[in-house]
């Protein structure tokens, strides 16, 4: 047997594998950063589950109300701004976006006073956020009548002409169109109308609901993205408060955690830009 | 040719290669991992610790669930004996007619059907494998002090207990644990009225489940960044033990494939009980129509078997990454096709996320797409075959020392060919409507995932159990527990493969209304008493565990096995930090075994005086 | 933004903020082209509008990725491993949405009648219309 301890002496520094020299950061990142990517990996995936599944209740549905009808409302009354509303929540969004990446900024100068105060920018701009998502749902709920079980966006599929109260005929719509179903007092109110085209022309008939996976999904959806701004409001204060608190300026890590949870919030921006995307522009 | 052995003095080795943390300098007064009762056993954060509780949590669920099929067995097998002496365990389940004569519910087969599913599935095969020996293994063999995040890692266990709790009371309550199957489709799962397992069974096995998910998600992220992270000097990817590189890629799968479940999960409660039809469309019970459109339950399909099929790899293949390890230590010979073994693995990983709707073909999906599902299920086999021809090639020649770790790494080749060749018929959309849902896919997913699992995670045991305890297990008692497993897993699933190709059905409670299947009464009787033996046999190994932790054969040198990799150059009950010096470096990869006329060189071992080729 | 100087930093922020908010306009005032609310009678070609919004959602995405989460400036590695998974989401898309139509397109040849859901038809008394007269009417 040989001598091998001399041996292994001189072949000391090649015997590393490449370029590994251990208890390094291969990616070049902390193992708790790496783990907040690898969390938001699997929470993307997450949030692909229920947009696939949008899609896919979408495709196998007759009919799909379009967006631009739908989510036509402005705060105040005011009717026929298609998508406008939604924009501004978007913007409201990518801001608060804006103002995390200056808390992260703040933080790795170690600014404690900087990074407080773009935090708290930040929360006022998740709080907007959630503020104008409860305006949509109880206009959403409580004026036009969508919830979990029904859907009054409807989508005509023939050519028809409305007839009113007295008989006569009103409004022509061709297919395609969309149409609401109204309510009086609390109920449901639909317009008679009669079919102009297709197998059942001639027969007169109500307006149908529409399917109601549009409004199920456009609830569970928007309500697990706002459930995560939600969370991350929360997770934010708690780091403002500790970031005044000064538990960040000991650690000398350039507010490493402010960093983390920015992660997070933007994850939440990015999502929408999905959520957006599938329920408001496709 | 005669093997010499190489004289290694690992104590010196660590002493002047090892690579200095000042570990130690910080944690020299007070352990405050270890210090008293509570965070030494129960909210340990040490990672072996905590192997060992999903370890015992695993087989605690493995009995619950192997009993629970013989208990259905007993019906299928038996249809016309009477069952009233189970009455003081199963009480109201079993339903005495007239005669005096008692039955198993069929309401309760149901749920012991899905039960058995769902726990040997979930419970013993993921988190009692991989939890165990991700657990145990990947700080040892990177040579770690511990995982990332220990905290984390607790909490991964703590939320398995809580799902395991939540389950458990599951089986308790007055309708039922749920009964629509260990893959709970809708309407079953969504609608509560739909049968009486449906109700509060379900709601529980659903909180069950999330919180497992949990478990999974929590365990995953600690794996891939320990992995990534910690490995200590010398342990490039290259010089991964095979173990190690499956529970990586495993942990990578369920990270990637539980979320998608987690989101059906969240539309399948609110169709229960929001009142929502994502999964319902259509639908009557009791000639009632109800008010559920629009939905489609094959969606749940898809979704379910998105994470599904992956799942079943995610019970693979740390299986496989385990008898690889055995079997090159037990046969004295390098893996053979190191690399090509982490390519099929990865490859492995990467097409179980494409395949999954050949679990669906027969649902009403579309028959075109199914095509490509047919394809990229059959593509499978390839890198599953390498991985075969490699241990095959690995035993060939080899020195073999045939205990019983070695036994059942030999075993789990000759299940995984067996279950692997009869996935290829089912994988082939057109045979697959004659094949699906009857006892040849019952004796397919047996034979492949079951059985090759569990000798993957015995394997695991035997082999790593002196390191657990300190102990040996008892060899005689082992090879009766492989013999007896090996024999009576393929005297029951064998037979199984002729009743599906007759077209048996699986999951009935009883087949006397045919005429045609009763041919089998027989062999079904046959089998019932098989899986008797098999549980029996099983406790064997239970009873050899046990006594084998306290009364077992001493482990008196670090190295009992002579194996390559790092976790033997700790002390023979390592503490916490694993190493109580320095950490290992490793100049080697973990299977130079039989190389240059030694017997094995461990990976600590530097580069030798006339050592042919460079290390890897 | 470990390579810019703060002040270049801080201008980067302003920049960020400038280029999502036009891409988010773009993005709005095409929709509303595409479905008819700027041009008369104008719709723009279903498939093309659903290729353009993926496109700039993907950019505003990578955006978000690149630069705001810092991804730019890691390490190569930690980028393509959380890239790469997304390619299994492409064919869960193709699958999912593929049989999701074939369900549809099933329904359709079944020749059963695809379920409407009707809201119940008010039972209103002849003389009276609904709008105005809402304090006659009793739940
Ligand atoms: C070459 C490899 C394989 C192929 C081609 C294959 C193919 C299939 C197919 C097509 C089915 C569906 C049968 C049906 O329901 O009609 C199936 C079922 C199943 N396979 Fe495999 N399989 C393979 C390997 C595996 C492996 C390695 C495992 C587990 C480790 C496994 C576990 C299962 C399980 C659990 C089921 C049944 C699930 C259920 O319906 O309850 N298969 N396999
Ligand atoms: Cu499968």
């Amino acid at each position: 047997m040989a001598d091998h301890s001399t041996v292994a002496e001189a072949h000391h520094e090649v015997d590393y594998g490449p370029a590994w020299k251990g208890a390094d950061k291969p990616l070049k990142a902390g193992y708790g950063k790496l783990m907040m990517w690898y969390f938001l990996l699997t929470d993307a995936f997450t949030f692909s589950g229920f947009l696939i599944s949008y899609a896919t209740l979408r495709a196998s549905s007759l009919t799909w109300p379009d967006s631009d009808f739908v989510f036509s409302t402005f705060p105040g009354g005011l009717h026929h701004m298609p998508l406008i509303f939604v924009t501004l929540m978007t913007f409201v969004l990518i801001v608060s976006s804006v103002t995390m990446v200056r808390a992260v900024q703040e933080g790795k100068r170690e600014n404690k006073n900087g990074a407080a105060f773009w935090l708290g920018m930040t929360i006022i701009g998740g709080l907007t956020f959630l503020g104008c998502q409860a305006w949509e749902w109880t206009n959403l709920i409580k004026n036009e009548g969508m919830t979990l079980f029904t859907n009054p966006f409807g989508k005509h599929t023939t050519d028809g002409v409305y007839i009113n109260e007295d008989g006569s005929e009103g409004e022509h719509f061709a297919a395609g169109a969309n149409y609401i179903v109204h309510r009086h007092h609390g109920q449901w109110a639909p317009k008679k109308y009669k079919v102009l085209s297709g197998p059942e022309k001639g027969q007169v008939k109500y307006q149908a609901f529409g399917p109601r996976e549009f409004g199920a999904l456009f609830f569970v959806i928007t309500g697990f993205h706002g459930f995560h701004v939600f969370s991350g409001v929360v997770i934010l204060f708690i780091i403002m408060l500790n970031v005044i608190s000064g538990v960040y300026v000991k650690r000398r890590n350039g507010y490493e955690m402010v960093e983390k949870v920015g992660l997070y919030w933007h994850f939440v921006d990015l999502v929408w830009v999905f959520v957006f995307l599938v329920f408001y522009l496709l | 040719m005669e093997k010499s052995t190489l004289f290694v003095d690992d104590e010196k080795l660590l002493k002047d290669k090892g690579y200095d943390d000042h570990f130690h300098e910080h944690h020299h007064d007070e352990d405050p991992y270890q210090s008293n009762f509570i965070t030494k056993y129960i909210f340990s954060m040490d990672h072996k610790m905590i192997a060992k509780q999903f370890l015992l949590t695993g087989m605690f669920w493995a009995i619950i669930g192997a009993a629970m099929s013989v208990i259905f067995r007993l019906q299928l097998g038996f249809p016309a004996e009477s069952l009233t002496w189970l009455k003081p365990l199963l009480g109201k389940w079993i339903v005495v007619n007239s005669q005096g004569v008692g039955h198993l519910s069929t309401e309760f087969y149901y749920a012991m059907v899905t039960m058995h599913g769902t726990i040997i599935v979930f419970f013993v095969l993921t988190a009692g494998l991989s939890g165990t020996f991700s657990n145990l293994l990947i700080p040892l063999q990177i040579g770690a002090r511990d995982m990332a995040s220990p905290l984390l890692n607790m909490m991964s266990y703590w939320f398995f207990f809580l799902a395991s709790v939540v389950m458990f009371i599951s089986l308790f309550v007055s309708t039922g644990p749920f009964s629509g199957g260990w893959v709970a489709y809708p309407p079953l799962s969504a609608l509560p009225q739909a049968m009486s397992g449906s109700g509060t069974g379900m709601t529980l096995w659903l909180i069950s489940l999330t919180l497992f998910v949990v478990s999974v998600l929590l365990g995953g992220l600690n794996y891939v960044t320990t992995v990534l992270n910690l490995r200590t000097k010398g342990m490039s990817m290259w010089r991964l033990p095979l173990t190690i590189w499956s529970f990586f890629i495993t942990a990578i799968i369920g990270l990637l494939s539980f979320p998608v479940l987690v989101a059906g999960f969240l539309l399948l409660m609110a169709d229960r009980s929001l009142g929502t039809s994502f999964y319902l469309s259509e639908i009557f019970i009791n000639g009632h129509a109800l008010d559920n459109v629009g939905g489609s339950p094959v969606l749940y399909q898809h979704l379910f078997w998105f994470l599904g099929h992956p799942e079943v790899y995610i019970i693979i293949l740390p299986a496989m990454g385990i008898v690889s390890e055995v079997m090159s230590t037990h046969a004295r010979k390098p893996i053979f096709g190191y690399k090509a073994m982490v390519i099929s693995i990865a490859s492995i990983a990467f097409l179980s996320f494409l395949v999954w709707a050949h679990h669906m073909f027969v649902s009403g999906m579309n028959p075109f797409i199914a095509n490509f599902f047919t394809i990229f299920t059959l593509i499978i086999a390839v890198p599953s075959a390498v991985k075969v021809f490699n241990w095959i090639s690995t035993l060939y020649k080899g020195n073999l020392t045939l205990n019983t770790p070695m036994l059942f790494a030999i075993g789990f080749v000759s299940m995984f060919i067996s279950g692997g060749l009869t996935g290829l018929y089912l994988g082939n959309s057109a045979i697959d409507i004659q094949m699906h849902d009857t006892y040849f896919v019952v004796a397919h997913f047996h034979i492949v995932m079951g059985v090759a699992a569990f000798f993957g995670m015995f394997a695991g045991v035997y082999h790593w159990f002196p390191k657990m305890f300190g102990r040996f297990m008892n060899e005689t008692l082992g090879k009766i527990h492989f013999w007896g497993t090996m024999l009576t897993a393929y005297l029951i699933f064998w037979p199984m493969h002729y009743m599906g190709l007759a077209g048996v059905p699986r999951r009935y409670y009883k087949f006397d209304v045919f005429d045609t299947f009763s041919q089998f009464s027989e062999l079904n009787k046959f089998i019932t008493v098989m899986a008797i033996i098999a549980f029996f046999v099983q406790l064997v190994f239970v009873t050899n565990f046990f006594h084998s932790m306290f009364f077992g054969k001493k482990v008196r040198s670090k190295n009992p096995w002579k194996s390559t990799t790092l976790e033997w150059t700790t002390p023979i009950l390592p503490g916490h930090g694993n190493w109580p010096g320095k950490l290992p470096t490793v100049q080697r990869w973990a299977y130079d075994y039989g190389k240059d006329g030694f017997d094995f060189i461990p990976q600590i071992q530097p580069k030798l005086d006339g050592e042919t080729s460079a290390v890897h | 933004m470990a390579h810019l100087s703060y002040e270049e930093a801080k201008k980067a922020v302003i920049r960020g903020l400038i280029i999502l908010g036009a891409i988010t306009i773009i993005e709005v005032i095409i929709a509303l082209l595409a479905k008819g609310h700027m041009i008369e009678g104008f719709h723009m070609n279903k498939l093309l509008y659903g290729f353009l919004m993926a496109v700039f959602s993907i950019i505003k995405a990578l955006f978000i990725l690149g630069e705001f989460m810092h991804l730019k400036y890691e390490s190569k590695a930690l980028r393509v491993g959380l890239a790469l998974p997304f390619i299994l989401i492409l064919w869960a898309i193709i699958a999912f949405v593929h049989d999701g139509n074939s369900y549809l397109q099933r329904r359709l040849d079944s020749g059963n009648v695809i379920p409407v859901e009707m809201p119940p038809v008010p039972v209103l008394p002849a003389h009276e219309t609904p709008a105005e007269h809402g304090e006659h009417v009793k739940k």
